[in-house]
Formats: structure tokens, sequence, C-alpha cells
């Protein structure tokens, strides 16, 4: 997992603004917030596609944080201790929504389907060269929650199978066959988006 | 290994290196394609990571919270302490007040500027705003000293936390001029400002 990048300051290292912050120290609290706010709020973001939802989220992560801050020992990384916190607090959020953090097996079958009989269409629109950020954004957004849930927290946050399965509450197996079929469903998605492309400018 | 086996075994390997995979992946330039693609798309992910920056609005309910939970302790300033509010302005205490206003009615300027406005234009608008963050911001704190010496860190703290989101928000308008949650979140950060003044005049008032 990537860090962000340091500042070249007089800043104090995030050590010293941890023990400051268990101190009560108000810069100190800012300047966790400031280094990790974006890879917190993305990932609550991503998760639940909605920006209001994510910023209820990522203010609820730092502030369990800064509640839990004292207990900090050091034996992990912060920003792991921090991304592992985040992730439970908006697993928790879909769970009281009801929403699945796995997706039922039975409710995507059709999907599957689909997937399957379009994928040898004689007309398949090819996925080369690099992909539209924004697309993608848009695309991981409209996937059905479960399969969304795996996406980000394998492709995007860097987890592992197994780590996923503890954190999300579900099998190894669960978890490869989800991120496979979500993997499969921005597949479709992306070449749609493309082939409406390519579609409206052959028109325009 | 057919086809649908293929992508079926995906799941569980999804690298496509196990020997049945390659075996087939050598004759069909179909899953060939879909094993590139699915590759493609798990790369691009991983470019997501830490893309979105959250509203100024997240840091300051952060902050409101903790000071209310008293997990914050005020911290002290040392910022040299200028000639008291009333004796610099006297009669021209209504300046405080009157200054809040500005900031709201720039901030109303500001979010009915956002509408269809060619960018250049936008830009203009937003450069008396800027000017507008480091309005009288000492006077208020000598203000607030003077009536009310135990809420000076307060105010202060508040101020630069305010001031910080105001400056915060700019940058994300001035990146994305036509993001309405940007525009939002700066008009936020101006109201904030504007309350702080007001309720540093109605405190001095009483």
């Amino acid at each position: 997992m990537t860090e962000p990048k340091q500042h070249q300051s007089t800043e104090p290292s995030e050590a010293e603004a941890i023990e400051r912050a268990k101190q009560g120290d108000a810069e100190a609290f800012r300047l966790l917030y400031d280094k990790h706010k974006r890879r917190v709020y993305s990932l609550c973001l991503r998760m639940t596609a909605n920006t209001a939802e994510a910023e209820d989220l990522a203010q609820e992560a730092f502030l369990q944080l800064y509640r839990k801050i004292a207990t900090f020992r050091g034996e992990s990384a912060f920003s792991t201790w921090l991304h592992r916190l985040s992730v439970n607090v908006v697993l928790m959020h879909l769970r009281k929504k009801s929403l699945p953090v796995v997706s039922l097996e039975e409710t995507t079958q059709g999907t599957e389907d689909d997937t399957q009989k379009r994928d040898f269409g004689a007309d398949d629109v090819a996925l080369t060269g690099s992909i539209d950020r924004l697309q993608l954004q848009r695309a991981v957004e409209s996937l059905p929650p479960g399969y969304r849930t795996i996406f980000v927290l394998h492709d995007i946050e860097g987890y592992e199978h197994n780590e996923i399965a503890r954190i999300a509450g579900c099998s190894i197996g669960n978890s490869k066959s989800q991120l496979h079929k979500a993997r499969m469903k921005l597949r479709d998605l992306l070449k749609m988006n493309r082939a409406e492309k390519a579609e409206k400018s052959r028109v325009g | 290994m057919n086809c649908v086996e293929l992508q079926q075994s995906l799941a569980e390997v999804e690298d496509g290196n196990s020997l049945e995979q390659r075996a087939h992946l050598r004759s069909c330039p179909a899953c060939s394609a879909l094993l590139r693609e699915l590759r493609l798309i798990a790369a691009a992910a991983a470019e997501l990571q830490s893309a979105n920056e959250p509203s100024p609005r997240v840091w300051q309910s952060i902050q409101f919270a903790l000071r209310e939970e008293g997990l914050i302790r005020p911290q002290r300033n040392a910022r040299p302490t200028l000639p008291s509010f009333s004796a610099r302005w006297g009669s021209m205490r209504w300046l405080v007040p009157a200054a809040a206003m500005l900031l709201l009615a720039l901030g109303i300027y500001v979010r009915r500027a956002s509408l269809p406005t060619p960018l250049t234009q936008q830009a203009k608008v937003l450069v008396p705003v800027a000017n507008a963050s480091d309005l009288n911001d000492d006077d208020l704190l000598q203000e607030v000293a003077a009536d009310a010496p135990a809420m000076r860190t307060q105010y202060e703290e508040n101020l630069r936390q305010v001031n910080e989101s105001i400056r915060d928000a700019q940058g994300v308008v001035d990146e994305s001029p036509n993001d309405p949650d940007a525009r939002r979140s700066l008009m936020d950060a101006y109201q904030q400002k504007s309350m702080l003044f007001e309720m540093a005049m109605d405190r001095s008032l009483q």
C-alpha cells in the first residue's frame, strides 16, 4: 500500500504527531488528518458511492481514531491501523443499512449468465489502451454494493483475499469469486461506455 | 478446458497461469483478450487510491466534536499583541458586523456567479473573496480579548481554522470551478467566518 508523499518542512514526524495527539494537541490532530484524509475519504467514497455518506463516514473514522489514539502502541503501521478502522466503520454502516457486504450468490446468477453471453458476442468492443479514470470511477460506483466492497478492498486498496475474508466475514473463496464477478461486470460497463461513445461520434 | 471453464477458473487463479489455463489461452484469442482486459482493469483500479479530497466541512465537524468531547487541549499561540480594538477603532466598532455582512454578501455573490458563467469570469469573481479571508481578524481577537480574555484562544483557533477552510475550499474551487460541491464548501466556510464575527459582536455588545 502506498503512503502519501512527505512534505519537506519543519512539521513533526508522524510518530511525534501521534504522541502529541495523545496529549490532546489540536495541531497534531490536524497534521494526522491532513496526512491521511484523502486515503480515508477515498475509501469511504468508493465503498458507498455517495459523497455525503462518505464525508460522514470519514468523519466518524477519524473521530474513532482520535478517541482510541491513546491505545495505539505502534505494533502495526499507523496508516494500516487507521485504514482497518476506516474499513470497519464503512462495513458497519453498510450492515446497518442492510446492504450486503458480500453479494448473495442467488442475486448474481443472472448477471453472470448475461456476462458470459456478451463475452462472446460478435460485435464486442475491445478494451485496449488506458482506461479513463473517471469512467472507471463511475463504473465502480455503479457496481452492486457487494461486488463493490470486495473490488475496492482488493484492487484499489490492496488487501489480500485472506484479509478481506476476515474483515468482511466471508470465505476466501467467496472473496475471490466476488472479485472476479466485479471485474467482469466492470469490463461490461466499460465496454458499453466505449461502444456508446463510438456510436455517438459516428452519428455526430 | 473450454471458454466457460476458463472464465470460471479465473476466479481462483486470476493470473491465468495454471497449466490448463495456459493451454486454453494459447489457442483462444477471445479468452486471451478477456484476461488482458481484466488485468487492465485491475491495474487502473490501483490508480484510484486516494484520489479524492474531503470538503473542509469534514475537518470542521471533527474539530467541533473533539472539542465537545474534551479531546483537544487548546494550544497557546505566541502571536504579538496588537493595540486594543476599541482604542484603534473607537466609534468604528460597527465595522465588525459590517465585515460579517460583507462576507455573507460576497458568499452569496459567489453562489450566484457559480451558475453557468465562463471560467475566466468566475476566476475574477473569486479574487475579492480570497482577500476577504483576512478581514479584521486581529481586530476581532483584540475585541474578544478585551471583553472575555479567556475566550481569545478559542476564537483565535477558530479563526485560524476557518481561514484555512476558506483557503482549502478556494483551492478546490480554483481547480474545479464548475464543481457545485466545491462552491458549497466555500460558501459554508464563509458562513462560518461570518458567524464567528457575529458571535464576537454579540459578546462585545452584552
